[in-house]
């Protein structure tokens, strides 16, 4: 049974915006999707058509084989969702807010207490646990969400974007929570991000959306086979010789495409001969950064 | 009833008493009402030179029923029995439509529907639990405020004719029947309005519509023209009651994700 699937999937606003547009894609249990793309992608829409909140146009979608327009009740029983527009209870404190939704999921108030208590501890809300939400940051908004959605233990997890607001190392700490909900527990993730370095770190699969249309998806290694083969060499060196083709990125520093490490040995060589001296050198594969902005077509100013 | 839908209950009722602000509303208007307009009435007759010819005229155009022994007890029994169940309307219009607006526009406006709406409720069970959530709060007002109105102005019956005048037939049908529907009537409305509206201020603005025609009945008491009967009542109950039930089923068939989330 596949965790995820969607089948010729669109989606035209009433204002005539079409705003996913034919998306095909299929995660098996306990992947952790990472749905990128820029503002206004579509993301947004795709996760909001996943729990049912609105209705494809063509196409359709499942989730654990449910199909969330027709069943909603049943697919939200099995998914955790933080959006951003997903808030809680100002007036009542961060154990009442997730009490009173574990109880809309059926478990009782201790049982709630217990696993909210154990949430908080991981996300490092403990000392907030009893202070009323309208007192909260937006972070720790955003990590009590991330509570909230866990607390009947979901077998797949939405997230758009959970960690904007967050800190670094409060990011850092989210992610390495998404990492190890999704290697201990199984839990799939639909996990929309514009925060590539993390997504690549954590993220098994990648979708990456524009204009409401999937541009690729699948691991990082295939998504890197579909932009280019082989990897960056960065060499920096005294002096290089012309019959390279290379581009000079900074005074003394030099980037070049290979394909395979077994060039690299060859290459040295070369500078060597012709009297130059190497102080560095390293090669890369493209990074999902890389791979995005190929993609999208937008050049990397860095 | 089950636990979810209770949970949601209670947590919009305790939403609304926790609010200094809203809570005061809701009790302010009641008790001046309840308490503050009979008793004004009730004791400037009292103070009121007896012979008073005009007054005596105007209460022997009254329907026989009221006349009752003396002046002193026709006024009461005619503010007690004719004037104030309509005023009374005024309290589960006010009280049920602050707390709907509460429960759904502010539910909207605070982004918290959207978690509600991702929970495994369905829709229908959303919607029953915020209209009965509104709706026993609507009720518990009224029932408070009657209770308030009977303890004060039993009392100044029995300070000013020492005997008291007991609230007639009409009060069952307002209480049990008017009341319940008309609270509902409101409810639905600030539904509907909350929809486009985008405060809790603006939908409760709407329930002035409900107010006209109560204030237009009020009117209709002092002048005379029009005496409430309770077969007057029992009519308006019952349209009323029909009316309720034709609205939520509207309006429960309007209640959809995507309404929901513009
Ligand atoms: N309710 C709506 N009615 C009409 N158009 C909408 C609506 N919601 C979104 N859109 C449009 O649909 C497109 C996709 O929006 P969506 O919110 O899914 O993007 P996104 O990928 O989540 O973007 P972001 O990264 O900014 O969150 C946008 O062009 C947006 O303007
Ligand atoms: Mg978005």
């Amino acid at each position: 049974m596949n965790a995820v699937t969607l089948n010729g999937l669109s989606k035209t606003y009433s204002n005539g915006k079409k705003a996913v547009d034919s998306v095909n894609i299929c995660l098996s249990a306990g992947e952790v999707f990472g749905f990128l793309g820029p503002n206004g992608a579509g993301k947004t829409t795709t996760v909001k058509l996943l729990n049912g909140m609105l209705t494809p146009t063509e196409g359709s979608c499942t989730v654990f084989d449910i199909n969330p327009a027709a069943n909603p009740q049943k697919a939200h029983a099995l998914s955790g969702v933080v959006t951003e527009h997903a808030q809680m209870y100002d007036a009542m404190t961060g154990m009442e807010n997730l009490v009173f939704y574990g109880s809309l999921y059926g478990i009782n108030p201790s049982e709630s207490e217990e696993r909210g208590k154990a949430l908080l501890r991981e996300l490092e809300l403990t000392y907030a646990e009893n202070q009323k939400l309208a007192s909260y940051s937006t972070g720790m908004r955003q990590r009590l969400s991330l509570a909230r959605a866990l607390i009947h233990q979901p077998r797949i997890l939405f997230l758009d974007e959970p960690t904007s607001g967050l800190d670094p190392e409060s990011a850092q700490n989210v992610h390495r929570m998404i990492h190890r909900l999704a290697s201990e527990h199984g839990i799939t993730v639909f996990l929309c991000t514009h925060q590539l370095r993390y997504a690549q770190e954590i993220c098994t699969r990648y979708g990456l959306m524009e204009e409401g249309r999937l541009l690729a998806e699948g691991t990082l290694d295939t998504l890197r086979l579909q932009i280019c083969s082989g990897m960056t060499l960065k060499v920096k060196a005294s002096r290089i010789p012309e019959t390279l083709l290379c581009k000079n990125t900074a005074p003394g520093a030099f980037e070049l495409q290979i394909q395979s490490e077994e060039e690299i040995p060859a290459i040295v060589r070369k500078i060597v001969e012709q009297g130059g001296d190497v102080y560095h050198i390293s090669a890369e594969l493209p990074s999902l950064e890389d791979i995005y902005f190929h993609l999208t077509g937008k050049e990397q100013t860095t | 009833m089950n636990h979810q839908i209770t949970a949601i209950i209670k947590k919009d009722i305790r939403s609304i008493t926790s609010n200094k602000r809203m809570f005061i509303t809701l009790l302010i208007v009641p008790l001046v009402l309840t308490i503050f307009v009979p008793s004004v009435f009730i004791l400037v007759f009292h103070f009121m030179p007896e012979n008073n010819t005009e007054l005596l005229e105007l209460l022997e155009l009254l329907p026989l029923s009221i006349q009752d022994g003396s002046t002193q007890r026709s006024i009461i029994k005619l503010i007690l029995n004719y004037i104030m169940p309509i005023f009374f309307l005024l309290i589960p219009i006010m009280a049920a439509s602050v707390m709907a607006a509460a429960s759904f526009v502010g539910e909207k406006e605070k982004r918290t529907l959207e978690t509600l709406l991702y929970c495994p409720l369905s829709l229908k069970q959303i919607f029953r639990s915020k209209v009965m959530a509104s709706f026993f709060l609507s009720m518990f007002v009224s029932a408070v405020s009657f209770a308030a109105m009977l303890v004060v102005t039993e009392a100044e019956a029995y300070m000013t004719t020492n005997s008291f005048v007991l609230p007639d037939l009409k009060w069952l049908l307002i209480m049990l029947l008017v009341s319940p529907a008309i609270s509902l009537i409101a409810i639905t409305l600030i539904v509907r309005v909350s929809a486009r509206a985008q405060s809790v201020e603006d939908a409760e603005q709407s329930a002035v519509f409900l107010i006209l025609p109560i204030l237009l009945l009020i009117v209709g008491q002092f002048t005379g023209v029009f005496l409430i009967s309770s077969w007057i009542l029992l009519a308006i109950g019952v349209l009323c009651g029909l009316l309720a039930a034709l609205l939520l089923k509207k309006c429960m068939d309007n209640f959809k994700y995507e309404t929901l989330l513009k």
